[in-house]
């Protein structure tokens, strides 16, 4: 797994590649740890690189999501990939983020 | 022995009192009849006494008062021939009273002024005083004899007269009477009275005789005079001062005064009467000379006294008698039952199980001695039924002990190891055999020969013994004369003439034989007459078949054989009667259509679930009543004949162990040429379960290890992960509230409605401390 955060145009970008499973849950939760405690308001997962995810990064998503909320911003996930997505589906989980495809 | 005597004594008491009660009645009518005849008897006696009694008493006073009549008589004539002498009549007073020493006195007494010259009154009267005879004339102014009784009465009645008795004046208080003989002299042809003859008789003699008489113990004589005056009584008071009839007014007694009637008019007879408070009976006769009564009185109660005193010493001697015979009886009674004691404690010891009591000598040839041989014969019969019960039951034990052998040897014929055949990933089967009380005759077998199952289930006719041996001899030639044959049809013909040789006991079997091609699923069989099995595919139905003949019976029959090709996943379920005709308390019997709806409702993953839900069912259908038949079921799933796949890898329980994870899914969905998008599915559902074991299943310990494998089951591919950690079922997890906003959902809880989301079927269980998480996916 590899995570790449950048700030754009006042947002947090993440971009996230390879597998989110239990094994690299702690690395992602290391990696997110300046967004839950900066001040950014918006964050944007790119996920179009991601290929996996198990319930520990859903866990994570939704820390990450609950603390956009509390900032008063939000969090959108952009480019994930159906399979994914239908994981998200399972868990009722794709109603509580905003899925995005990039025009690119 | 306290019954026994109490018996005895009972009965014996019973017996002393009927007897008793008996004679005792026997003796009161004998006594009371006695009693009565006899009282009868004395009364007549007495009276007969009575009477004799009082006539000899009359004869004996008779035979004092007659001779002076006689007397009278005489002299009467002599002053007849004297009349003209009336200074002889003096000297004949003198020698009247010298002569007859009984008068003591004696006058003649003339009529007045009879001579003229003796004057008015003339009555030459002697007399005795002392040893000397007096001589006076009566007569005079101061005795005007003309007037007296004795005078007066037998000069009217022209009678002789006795006077009543009177005391003499001056000879000396002795009570007298007087006879008056009136004497008649012939004048001019006509008789006429010219004097009165007196004699003056003293009662001492006649007194004292009657005084004398004595009746029973205080009854008496009495003389009444012809007025009623006592001339004689015990009670002097009454002699003389008393008559009957003042005695009468005095008593108040009028019956003694119409007695007193009866007397004067020279009645006699009995009469009873109350006097003095005493029933008394009296019987009174005329003195016919005197016209005076005898009475004789005794007191009615002592006639009875002879009576009564026998009376008591017959009582007394009755009473003795009866004491005497009950006793007598009493002892020969206990006499003649006291075998009867020892007849019981004989009776109890035998009870006990003690035959060889010795039994009371008999002499007697009485019902004692039916009894003792009677007993006898009870006692030598039981130690023979005795001795004929244990060796019959010696005899049964050891028949029931081989049956129960002949039972585990016919179940041991019965595979039971399951599953079957291991190896075998075509087939999954299970069966059972559940026994009633008997020895009975279901079977079921199979074996697998060139790649072909050969199976079947049976039923023999009957129970007991004689099935159990046809249903052994099934069994075998069901191992042999199949590999002589190709198909099922030829088996069950061959099955047919070995069972159907020497049959002379008719008994059959209904047998299903199948053969299934384990490559192909292909299903070859042959019904001979036994229920059709259910066919369960994606519904359940009962199997088509040609219902044919039971084995055993026409050794030709020509068998029709079916077939029928089975899918991967379908089972045939293969059952005897005992399931169908299981009867419940109500005589239900469980029925084909229950078994059907069973099969058709419920889903089961394995032949043995299938077989223990059915089992289930039955039981709650047959609920307390007893097992009549055996109940035999067998269930053989076709896996199908594609390729076995089976992979599995030990983790051990760290999280860099998940890519291991990982690459094992991946190549599990390379093998079986997955899609990605399940491979995904499964690979994430695999990391949920085992990251749940490295998590949380060794807390702290480190290196331990998590199995996973994988197999293929027809559509089915399996995973297990089993781990022993601590126990932890996650198919009892809640299920997170989906419906929740980003700000409410918990974190985490999602891992196991992953797995339950992605998989078509979890199963947790827990076997020998081994954690076994088992999830299926039809592929």
């Amino acid at each position: 797994m590899e995570v790449k955060i950048e700030i754009i145009e006042g947002c947090t970008l993440v971009k996230i590649a390879g597998r989110l499973d239990t094994a690299t849950a702690g690395e992602f939760e290391k990696a997110i740890a300046p967004i839950l405690e900066g001040t950014m308001q918006h964050v944007i997962l790119d996920c179009a690189d991601f290929t996996y995810i198990s319930s520990s990064g859903l866990r994570l998503f939704l820390v990450l999501q609950k603390s956009a909320l509390a900032k008063g911003g939000k969090l959108s996930i952009r480019d994930m990939s159906a399979e994914i997505k239908s994981i998200f589906d399972m868990t009722g989980f794709s109603s509580l983020f905003t899925f995005e495809q990039s025009n690119v | 022995m306290s019954i026994v005597n109490k018996f005895k004594q009972s009965l014996s008491a019973r017996i002393v009192t009927y007897v008793l009660t008996l004679c005792v009645l026997l003796f009161v009518l004998s006594l009371s009849g006695f009693y009565f005849f006899s009282k009868h008897r004395i009364e007549e006696m007495t009276y007969r006494n009575a009477e004799i009694l009082t006539e000899n008493t009359v004869m004996q006073t008779e035979a004092i008062l007659a001779p002076i009549m006689k007397i009278a008589d005489n002299y009467k004539w002599m002053i007849t021939r004297m009349i003209n002498h009336p200074d002889t009549f003096m000297d004949l007073t003198r020698q009247i009273v010298a002569q007859n020493p009984e008068i003591i006195g004696s006058a003649i007494a003339f009529t007045p002024n009879y001579f003229k010259e003796k004057g008015l009154y003339f009555s030459p009267y002697s007399y005795r005083d002392g040893d000397s005879i007096r001589s006076i004339q009566l007569g005079n102014e101061n005795y005007e004899y003309f007037v007296m009784d004795w005078y007066q009465i037998p000069m009217s009645i022209q009678q002789p007269y006795w006077s009543e008795p009177y005391y003499d004046e001056g000879g000396g208080n002795a009570l007298m009477t007087t006879y008056s003989v009136p004497v008649y002299l012939d004048s001019n042809g006509k008789e006429i009275i010219v004097a009165i003859l007196t004699m003056d008789l003293p009662l001492d003699r006649f007194t004292e005789m009657v005084s004398s008489l004595k009746i029973l113990e205080t009854g008496y004589a009495s003389v009444l005079s012809r007025n009623g005056t006592f001339v004689t009584h015990p009670n002097k008071e009454l002699i003389m001062n008393q008559t009957i009839f003042s005695y009468a007014k005095e008593k108040n007694n009028p019956e003694l005064r119409e007695i007193g009637r009866d007397m004067q008019r020279n009645k006699s007879g009995f009469v009873s009467s109350t006097l003095d408070g005493i029933e008394r009976v009296m019987y009174y006769a005329p003195l016919p000379s005197s016209n005076w009564t005898l009475a004789v009185l005794f007191p009615k109660s002592e006639m009875y006294l002879p009576l009564r005193s026998i009376s008591i010493i017959l009582l007394i001697v009755i009473i003795i008698g009866l004491g005497l015979l009950t006793v007598i009886i009493a002892r020969i009674i206990t006499r003649q039952l006291s075998p009867l004691h020892h007849f019981a404690t004989s009776a109890r010891d035998v009870a006990k199980g003690n035959f060889n009591i010795i039994l009371p000598d008999i002499h007697t040839q009485d019902e004692m001695r039916e009894l003792h041989d009677a007993f006898e014969y009870m006692q030598h019969n039981l130690v023979h039924y005795i001795q004929t019960l244990k060796d019959t039951t010696s005899a049964k034990e050891k028949i029931e002990s081989e049956l129960r052998i002949a039972r585990e040897i016919q179940m041991g014929m019965i595979p039971k190891t399951f599953p079957p055949f291991p190896s075998r990933k075509e087939i999954e089967q299970f069966a059972v055999l559940i026994p009633a009380k008997e020895v009975g005759g279901d079977l079921y077998d199979y074996f697998i020969h060139e790649e072909k199952l050969y199976f079947i289930i049976g039923d023999v006719s009957g129970k007991g013994i004689p099935a159990s041996l046809l249903m052994a001899v099934t069994r075998s030639l069901f191992r042999t004369v199949s590999l002589h044959y190709n198909t099922a049809a030829e088996i069950m013909a061959g099955l047919n003439r070995s069972l159907s040789e020497n049959n002379e006991s008719n008994m059959f079997v209904t047998l299903f034989l199948g053969l299934l091609d384990l490559r192909t699923g292909m299903l070859e069989y042959c019904n001979a007459g036994h229920n059709p099995p259910l066919l369960i595919e994606k519904t359940s139905s009962y199997f088509s078949v040609i219902p044919n003949l039971p084995l055993g019976l026409y050794e030709d029959f020509e068998f029709k054989q079916q077939s029928y090709q089975l899918n991967a996943g379908s089972t045939l379920f293969l059952y005897t009667d005992g399931i169908t005709e299981a009867e419940n308390g109500e005589q239900v019997l469980y029925g084909e259509e229950r078994l059907l709806a069973f099969l058709s409702e419920k889903e089961f993953a394995t032949p043995q679930l299938l077989i223990e839900g059915v089992l289930e069912d039955v039981t709650h259908h047959v609920a307390h009543a007893p097992q009549s038949d055996d109940m035999t079921m067998l269930a053989i799933t076709f896996v199908g004949g594609q390729e076995k796949y089976e992979k599995s890898i030990t983790l051990i329980n760290e999280i860099q162990q998940i890519p291991v994870l990982y690459e094992f899914i991946e190549g599990v969905g390379h093998d079986l040429g997955l899609e990605d998008a399940l491979v995904l599915k499964l690979n994430l559902a695999l990391e949920e379960a085992v990251s749940n074991v490295i998590l949380y299943a060794y807390p702290k310990e480190p290196g331990k290890k998590i199995v996973v494998s994988v197999s293929l089951k027809g559509s089915d591919l399996i995973f297990t992960v089993t781990d022993s950690g601590i126990p932890f079922d996650p198919t009892l997890s809640e299920n997170p509230n989906l419906e929740l906003s980003a700000e409410e959902r918990p974190i985490g809880g999602l891992g196991i409605y992953l797995i339950k989301q992605i998989m078509n079927e979890v199963t947790y269980s827990r076997i020998h401390d081994i954690n076994i998480f088992t999830m299926k996916k039809k592929i």
